[in-house]
């Protein structure tokens, strides 16, 4: 029954996503009254949609669903989705919108078309400690793929103003100033979490040492994948040191966040590529294909 | 139209009358106010409100059935000495009944101005209707077309986005100089060009809100003068030439305007965001090596350039230097034209509200042929009920009579209030009427009290 229910709502989400997205979409080409009325609404639905799937699948799994990679991606998703709803809701503006959800769309049907339940999990997975810092390391992220999103945009909007092109993009837009405000203002965010997410990550780990030595005996904090997101915290301080300092603005700082993420996304994709040895919990796991319950591959 | 009054109006406007007709047309406050006594004088004439805008001259009579309408208003324009001949020339378009109130509706919804979606004929129609109210008693049907009008105005403005974006060369230098910067009072704009174009260039931005402005120009004293004009117009409030736009709901900011000789021009150009240039030098007067070093001083911080005088000011090169955002006035007409087409794309949406909004007049005018019925009724009721108060004063003390007045009151409520629901909700207009006679056979004047 309960597989029943996880099965139809992770069928339900990527196309709940595509709808809420072609409706952002409508509303970006026509601005059309019942696109600008119903976004929002559907968006809502979706989200609440993928909280549903995420407490379900908690409650199916016995365990937060952030085992693996593809896990993450959808949590990322939707920690995009609520990021942008409050956005949206606080500044009224719902032009950027597709751009967002177009993102979240992306993830999260990446994410569903891959996955696969795994019934039982690292024992890792079941401590409160570890739900803290993904929780963290999720919303840093999403910050940092929100800033990566309206880098991208100013990016545009620039290209279109230096290029003359007064059409759906310059009408639509909120200016260069908003859009930079907004893609620093996620580093900004970012790079507390980030931080947070870390130290709590290390200060677990230590934790761990008194009370689950046989788990701490699989962590180290000399990971690839810790380095890495060091070196990305690093670099990012760096950028906002440079902006509040030095006075980098415009054109230059928007290329530097886009080329930032890109940097992200490559050496995460790397470390769990070349170390898989860490953060990645999945090595003792059943699998269970919701779409043919009965088999194990 | 209603049973009793109808609804009959004349129009000339940009679209179906030149200038000069227009200018015959027009009707001064006072000869308005003159035509609303002259038409409550002649009989059959119940109201009347004038509306005369610079595109438009329209009246919108009501009479009561069977009257001439057209007759009254020629009698009541030929007492105001106004040009009646127009109003029943070529020119002329006449429209009665709801062909009238759609008319009126989509007038307040800025579909029938010169500029679609312009903001200014909500007002001049409030306006009229203000004065009509002042001197005269606008008859039902008037009325409710009038407030019907202001909500569907209302509606459209808000609902759809027809008043969106510039349509005025001004307005779309301030709409471009905003993709940049949202928060121009956050922001410095240099002014190269102290004649008439700069000033009323700087005069927009002022008033939109820009954090600081200063003047360049070849002749100090220009400068200086223009410099201290505006600084006084902006700490006034007076920033008369600009007045067609739209005020910005910011923070009360008064701007510095400041002004600089002119070989410091280079420097100047540094600080500045937003760099207006309407000179009337032969050759460009900003050259790309001083543009170089602006931008190369900015690090990265955009620079918006437009060049507004004819021979241009700004070298052509500017346009390729990263960080310098050059446009000219070809540029302001092309974000004009798109505004102009998204606006037009507005207008299904706007006429979808538009026929809402009649189809609610409709119904209220139907509901309104009920009103002599119910009114028949209810005097009948309240006659009652004070033969019987009247009754109970005579035997009771003065609190049982008013307990008596005050529970019988509310039963003439009740029973009206059903019988009106029960009345607006017959399925065809037969069963309609059938009702509202029977109502009227039983509780008409001319039925002798049962009593």
């Amino acid at each position: 029954m309960m597989l029943a229910a996880v099965t139809a709502l992770r069928i339900l989400l990527p196309i709940l996503y595509a709808a809420t997205l072609g409706l952002y979409l409508w509303l970006f080409y026509s601005d059309h009254p019942t696109a600008r009325h119903r976004s929002t609404q559907l968006a809502a639905v979706t989200v609440i949609t993928h909280m549903a799937t995420m407490v379900a699948q908690t409650a199916y799994l016995q365990r937060i669903p952030l085992e693996s990679p593809l896990e993450f991606l959808s949590a990322l998703g939707l920690a995009i989705m609520v990021t942008y709803l409050v956005i949206e809701l606080r500044i009224r503006a719902k032009n950027t919108g597709f751009i967002v959800v177009g993102m979240a769309f992306f993830l999260v049907t990446i994410a569903e078309i891959f996955f696969r339940n795994r019934i039982s999990g690292n024992p890792l997975l079941q401590l409160p400690g570890f739900a803290a810092h993904a929780a963290l390391a999720i919303l840093a992220y999403t910050a940092l793929s929100l800033s990566f999103l309206y880098a991208i945009l100013y990016l545009i909007l620039a290209r279109q103003l230096a290029n003359h092109s007064f059409g759906l993009l310059f009408r639509r837009l909120p200016s260069l100033e908003v859009l930079e405000r907004m893609s620093i203002g996620a580093i900004k965010l970012a790079l507390p979490l980030l931080f947070s997410a870390l130290a709590l990550g290390h200060l677990w780990m230590y934790h761990l040492r008194d009370t689950h030595p046989e788990l701490a005996a699989q962590l180290t904090p000399w990971d690839p994948k810790i380095l890495t997101t060091w070196v990305i915290f690093l670099g990012y301080l760096t950028g906002m040191a440079g902006y509040h300092f030095l006075g980098w603005r415009g054109r230059r700082m928007n290329m530097l966040a886009v080329g930032a993420f890109i940097v992200v996304m490559g050496a995460t994709g790397a470390a769990h590529h070349f170390f898989p040895t860490f953060h990645k919990f999945t090595t003792a796991s059943a699998t269970v294909d919701p779409r043919h319950p009965g088999a194990n591959p | 139209m209603t049973g009793s009054t109808i609804l009959h109006a004349r129009t000339i406007n940009h679209r179906n009358a030149p200038t000069e007709v227009r200018e015959k047309a027009h009707l001064g406050e006072e000869q308005a106010v003159a035509l609303m006594q002259a038409v409550a004088e002649i009989p059959g004439g119940v109201a009347v409100i004038p509306v005369s805008t610079c595109n438009r001259t329209e009246i919108y009579l009501e009479v009561t059935e069977g009257a001439d309408s057209p007759a009254i208003l020629r009698e009541a324009l030929d007492r105001v000495g106004a040009c009646t001949d127009v109003f029943f020339g070529e020119h002329a378009v006449v429209l009665d009944g709801m062909e009238a109130v759609e008319h009126v509706f989509r007038v307040a919804s800025a579909l029938e101005s010169m500029m679609l979606g312009e903001p200014q004929i909500s007002g001049q129609l409030k306006d009229a209707y203000r004065l009509s109210r002042l001197h005269q008693e606008p008859g039902p049907v008037l009325l409710r077309a009038f407030q019907g009008a202001f909500r569907t105005g209302k509606r459209v403005r808000t609902e759809t986005h027809i008043s969106k974006g510039a349509v005025s060369v001004a307005f779309a230098a301030v709409e471009l100089a905003r993709k940049f910067f949202t928060r121009l009072s956050d922001h410095t704009a240099l002014l190269v060009g102290a004649g008439d174009t700069g000033s009323l260039a700087a005069r927009h931005f002022l008033q939109q809100d820009i954090g600081r402005l200063v003047v360049v120009n070849r002749s100090p004293q220009r400068a200086i003068e223009l410099a201290e004009v505006l600084r006084e117009e902006k700490r006034t409030g007076k920033l008369g030439d600009a007045r067609e736009l739209p005020q910005v709901e910011t923070e009360s900011h008064y701007g510095l305007v400041d002004q600089r000789p002119w070989e410091e021009l280079a420097e100047a150009m540094a600080e500045a965001d937003v760099i207006l240039s309407t000179t009337g030098a032969t050759e460009p007067v900003i050259l790309p090596e001083m543009v170089h070093r602006a931008v190369a001083s900015r690090k990265g911080r955009p620079i918006f350039m437009l060049d507004i005088a004819v021979p241009r000011d700004i070298h052509p090169d500017v346009a390729g230097i990263g960080g310098a955002y050059l446009f000219g006035l070809e540029d302001l007409d092309e974000i004009i034209k798109g505004n102009l087409a998204a606006r037009q794309r507005q207008v299904p949406h706007a006429e979808k509200i538009i026929a809402q909004e009649l189809a609610e007049f409709r119904q209220w005018l139907a509901d309104l042929d009920m009103l002599p019925t119910v009114a028949e009724f209810r005097t009948y009721l309240e006659e009652l009920k004070n033969k019987q108060v009247g009754f109970v004063a005579k035997k009771e003390s003065p609190e049982i009579a008013a307990a008596v007045d005050r529970s019988l009151q509310q039963f003439i409520k009740k029973v009206l209030g059903r019988s009106v629901s029960t009345l607006k909700q017959a399925r065809t207009e037969e069963e309609r009427q059938h009702a509202l006679e029977t109502l009227h056979r039983i509780f008409g004047e001319d039925e002798p009290d049962k009593d």
